[in-house]
């Protein structure tokens, strides 16, 4: 048992609220992913978790055990931090066995654990070198060891790869991936990759400015956004945002216009009740979502244009300037300064609301 | 001339630097240069005042013999054993706990406890030869706090003066070298700690397993001027027990003699022999690159 609870969790620093009511049901055996912004909490959050922040109010349990006031080494958790950590005058055998000295195991039995995390972690040639000596996904490899060994309910991932340069990114999120597989522990892991997030989390928690946005599976905040702000964050390149005026529409389907794009008016299909005629909303379209077959269509200028080779980003303008940002898959002969028409099907489009919530 | 090789060829003798460097690598020669090779020439003479002539080995055969250099090399030795320590040790500790960012008043403190290095000497060794006298403050303060019943001799007797000499010293210089260890741990990434206690390492195993070690490049700096600092003690024994003055003795039965000591006196104070008081001064270069390369042996990365 290693469930993470956190009800209605707060910190403030002074008068300044940082976490602003956290609740959150993290599962054994999950692997969840803060993301969000600099300065959105993420980090004190999974600092609080850990007890190396104090929790202002609110409820931590992990495995059912309060643990607010619970030392750090009591918690059954490890952490691999960002500047991985690394005792610098022990060698990576000594920094991995570091813990368990004080732990009380006899020394056989520690050196059978580190020989152990070095065999799961490939580190075994490394075992006498110095931190120094060792490249940046060494010594990450080597401070995942050091959690390793503890045998933790809960691992702590601290922006873990934002040190590596960016294919040891790649790689190293898959070994991660791999060993999360392997152990089956719970892990919670902070990021402001959103990349890292969708590839690795079961499930994503979008924080900003200390208050959860959304959680869900990666591909539900993809395809589901709860507001303009997820809707943003997740995808890359960025979901296209369009301002729009409701002009009217009956049930289950709003026109929304475009001033922007030449007055345009695009149908969508609505959920709920249809906001009044007149009144402000956003519009949103993946740039993948544009194709050349769907039935809305924007008048564009092409601005800029980036070959990937699997796919082209077409950087295009409005009439007013509004910024669209259209994927295509085809290696069409457009070029920049062309006017073209960007087509979308109009049941793809999410409507968001003048506050930012997703009215569909 | 080829084209790879437009580059003019640095000629070995360069009149422009040198007429850049000429100036000050004069005045080194003339002032120190010059100094400690002619000292050296002097270690092997002999004689009163400017009549030296050639002695030979005459000067070492009588360090040997001479009770007072024993003496002052037997003071300095114990001042370097017991002060360097209890003071390194001492600016470690408050290091620290100045580095704590829970302390309040921290700058303050850092402040008082740094400031006796840089007060007059003069000042503050009158202020300790009247705390330390028979029935000075800090006799009266013990005495009143039950502590001791009759006061201390730290005038008076042999171990007492030497206790003295090194309170004084300590409280001079240990804020000296706590400045380099605060600057230091400043520099170990906090993290380090975090990984520490969550690893559920205690604090004392903090300290000496993960600080001491991270500081050793500084604490072996410190060493090495606080051993020549040591070795060279000249201003405290000089001026706290009366051993420059005319006449006085450093301390009772001379417990407080320095080898530095010793020969501003076999200078200045005795019958004047330049060439016997070049010999211990090469006495003090011997033990500091002896002790300095003992440290520097000590503290040496380890192969694995």
């Amino acid at each position: 048992m290693s469930d993470v609870t956190l009800r209605d969790v707060r910190k403030s620093f002074g008068a300044v609220e940082i976490i602003k009511g956290v609740d959150l049901d993290i599962k054994s055996g999950e692997f969840v992913v803060f993301v969000g912004p600099s300065g959105c909490g993420k980090s004190t959050l999974l600092r609080m978790i850990a007890g190396l922040e104090t929790i202002t109010a609110g409820d931590l349990a992990i495995g059912g055990d309060r643990m607010n006031e619970v030392d750090p080494s009591q918690r059954g958790i490890a952490m691999v931090f960002q500047s991985y950590a690394l005792y610098p005058h022990m060698t990576v055998r000594e920094n991995m066995g570091f813990a368990l000295r004080f732990a009380g195991l006899p020394k056989a039995e520690i050196r059978k654990q580190v020989d152990e995390a070095a065999r799961i972690l490939e580190l075994e040639p490394l075992m006498d070198r110095k931190p120094k000596a060792l490249s940046g996904g060494q010594r990450q490899r080597v401070a995942i060891g050091r959690a390793i060994v503890r045998h933790p309910k809960v691992f702590l991932f601290d922006e873990p790869l934002s040190n590596l340069d960016a294919e040891l990114r790649v790689h190293m999120r898959i070994e991660i991936a791999k060993l999360h597989r392997d152990l089956g522990a719970t892990i919670i892991y902070v990021t402001h990759d959103q990349v890292e997030a969708m590839t690795l989390a079961d499930k994503i928690v979008v924080l900003r400015s200390g208050v959860v946005e959304q959680v869900g599976a990666p591909l539900e905040l993809y395809d589901n956004p709860a507001n303009l702000f997820v809707a943003g964050f997740i995808g890359s390149p960025k979901m296209n945002f369009l301002k729009g005026v409701v002009e009217g529409g009956s049930a289950g389907r709003a026109d929304i216009r475009l001033p922007d794009f030449g007055g345009a008016v695009v149908p969508v299909a609505l959920k709920g009740e249809l906001p009044a005629a007149g009144s402000p909303v956003t519009l949103g379209i993946r740039p993948s979502q544009f194709t050349e077959t769907g039935d809305a269509a924007l008048p564009v200028t092409v601005d800029m244009l980036e070959h990937l080779g699997s796919e082209t980003l077409i950087y295009a303008r409005s009439t007013a300037s509004d910024l669209v940002t259209i994927a295509s898959q085809s290696r069409s002969n457009i070029a920049m300064g062309d006017t073209m028409i960007a087509r979308f099907p109009s049941s793809g489009a999410l409507l968001f609301s003048a506050d930012g919530k997703r009215i569909y | 001339m080829s084209a790879i090789s437009t580059r003019p060829k640095r000629p070995r003798f360069d009149v422009n630097g040198w007429l850049f460097v000429g100036p000050a690598l004069a005045l080194i020669a003339i002032f120190m240069v010059f100094p400690i090779l002619h000292s050296l020439w002097m270690s092997f003479q002999s004689g009163l005042g400017m009549r030296l002539s050639f002695a030979g080995l005459k000067n070492i055969y009588r360090l040997f013999n001479d009770p007072l250099f024993l003496m002052a090399l037997t003071n300095t030795f114990i001042f370097f054993l017991v002060q360097v320590p209890v003071m390194l040790t001492l600016a470690l500790i408050t290091a620290a706990l100045l580095n704590n960012p829970d302390i309040k008043f921290r700058g303050v403190l850092r402040t008082a406890i740094f400031l006796p290095c840089v007060t007059s000497l003069v000042a503050y060794t009158v202020l300790f030869k009247s705390m330390f006298v028979a029935n000075g403050l800090v006799n009266t303060v013990l005495i009143n706090l039950g502590i001791v019943n009759v006061g201390i001799p730290w005038m008076t007797d042999p171990f007492w003066c030497r206790v003295m000499i090194i309170i004084a010293i300590t409280w001079r210089w240990t804020g000296y070298n706590m400045i380099f260890y605060l600057a230091a741990m400043q520099n170990i990434d906090r993290s380090v700690y975090e990984a520490a206690r969550i690893d559920g390492v205690p604090t004392w195993a903090r300290f000496v397993s993960l600080t001491v070690p991270m500081l050793k490049p500084v604490i072996l700096f410190t060493t090495v001027t606080s051993t020549i600092g040591t070795l060279q003690l000249f201003d405290e024994v000089s001026t706290i027990t009366g051993g420059g003055s005319a006449g006085g003795a450093a301390g009772p039965g001379n417990s407080a003699l320095t080898l530095s000591l010793y020969i501003y006196n076999l200078t200045f104070k005795f019958a004047p022999n330049l060439g016997y008081a070049a010999t211990v001064s090469y006495v003090i270069v011997l033990l500091v690159a002896i002790l300095s390369f003992l440290q520097f042996y000590a503290a040496r990365e380890r192969k694995a």
